[in-house]
């Protein structure tokens, strides 16, 4: 069988690699590989909750998100993580009920990354954080 | 509405770190509260139930009951979502749920081929292997060799093993065989024995 050497030859050995080798150890055991995973789900289902869409139109959304990750160039650039399609779905559902403002999360997301974690803790506080004073 | 209008932002094409998309994430959620969408304590309540209390051990009950109980085992493969509420389980993603069952010609293994349907009143949420693309493509065009190479399940070629396609519509799980020797076995034992693979189908119980 001749060797397919052209880009789009090995993109689609890539993408049959992905498509065929199947990761069962460790993590690929767990329902969620990191905290914020776990997060995002529990948010989607609170949202669903509270009535801002059926469950319908989210798995709706997840597999439009999984279908373009599949096709896009992205899926032989990137490991494949289902939840950051959750993350889009979830993203993209909010935004068309206009609950979501794209650029506020943008926004929050820089605030959040910025903001070094210990930002309090470096110090010693040798006053209190709060007085009630007597009345 | 277009594609384009609902579409959260360009930088979704730009690979995130893992910190960025964490940071997405905790971003969402903080305005989500604040806009009072949602409460800490409802997603946090959520998150609890669906890492802690909602998960295989439920399903495998239900197998063993089926086990234990002809008349159970009946009503579960009439109707699985109503046998199962019997036990007080349901909930969402299992509004519409089959059993499929396992016997000495057939084998059956479940899927979803285009996300990650699965019935999570009685399993839990899927583990991550699940979802992968190689799982969800493969299982269909060659479920024999997947379960032997992947999962060490070895099918004999004397048995029909069919997939079933989990959808939004219609979860699937697997009742398995009760295995040779467990005569003596009350139902919680057997209950003990029944793991999430085999309910997935990709694995038999063992005794």
């Amino acid at each position: 069988m001749r060797v397919d050497t052209t880009e789009v030859g090995d993109a689609r050995r890539r993408v049959e690699q992905l498509l065929t080798e199947l990761p069962r150890d460790g993590q690929e055991q767990l329902s969620f590989a990191q905290p914020w995973e776990l997060r995002a789900f529990a948010v989607a289902v609170a949202a669903h909750q509270n009535g801002l869409y059926d469950w319908s139109e989210f798995q709706l959304a997840l597999i439009g998100a999984i279908r373009e990750w599949e096709d896009s160039q992205r899926s032989r650039d990137e490991p494949w993580r289902y939840y950051d399609r959750w993350l889009e779905a979830l993203e993209s559902l909010l935004s068309g009920t206009g609950t979501l403002d794209g650029s506020e999360l943008e926004h929050r997301a820089h605030t959040i990354l910025t903001t070094p974690r210990d930002t309090d803790h470096h110090h010693a506080r040798r006053d209190p954080v709060a007085v009630d004073p007597a009345h | 509405m277009t594609r384009s209008e609902i579409t959260p932002s360009p930088a979704v094409t730009v690979p995130r770190s893992e910190a960025e998309i964490a940071a997405r994430m905790k971003a969402l959620e903080a305005l989500m509260i604040e806009k009072g969408i949602m409460t800490t304590e409802a997603v946090d309540r959520l998150a609890d139930i669906y890492e802690n209390e909602v998960g295989p051990q439920l399903g495998a009950a239900v197998v063993a009951k089926a086990w234990t109980d002809p008349e159970f085992k009946a009503r579960l493969l009439a109707n699985a979502t109503e046998a199962c509420a019997e036990m007080g389980i349901g909930g969402l993603q299992g509004e519409d749920m089959v059993a499929v069952e396992n016997t000495d010609t057939v084998h059956n293994v479940i899927v979803c081929t285009l996300c990650s349907c699965y019935p999570w009143p009685v399993l839990g949420l899927p583990p991550n292997w699940y979802k992968q693309p190689a799982y969800r493509s493969r299982i269909v065009r060659e479920p024999r060799t997947m379960l032997r190479e992947e999962f060490g399940h070895d099918v004999p070629d004397s048995m029909e093993v069919r997939v079933w396609d989990s959808s939004a519509e219609l979860r699937y799980m697997v009742l398995p065989q009760r295995p040779a020797n467990t005569e003596g076995k009350s139902a919680a034992e057997l209950a003990e024995l029944v793991t999430r693979d085999a309910m997935i189908g990709v694995a038999p119980v063992r005794a």
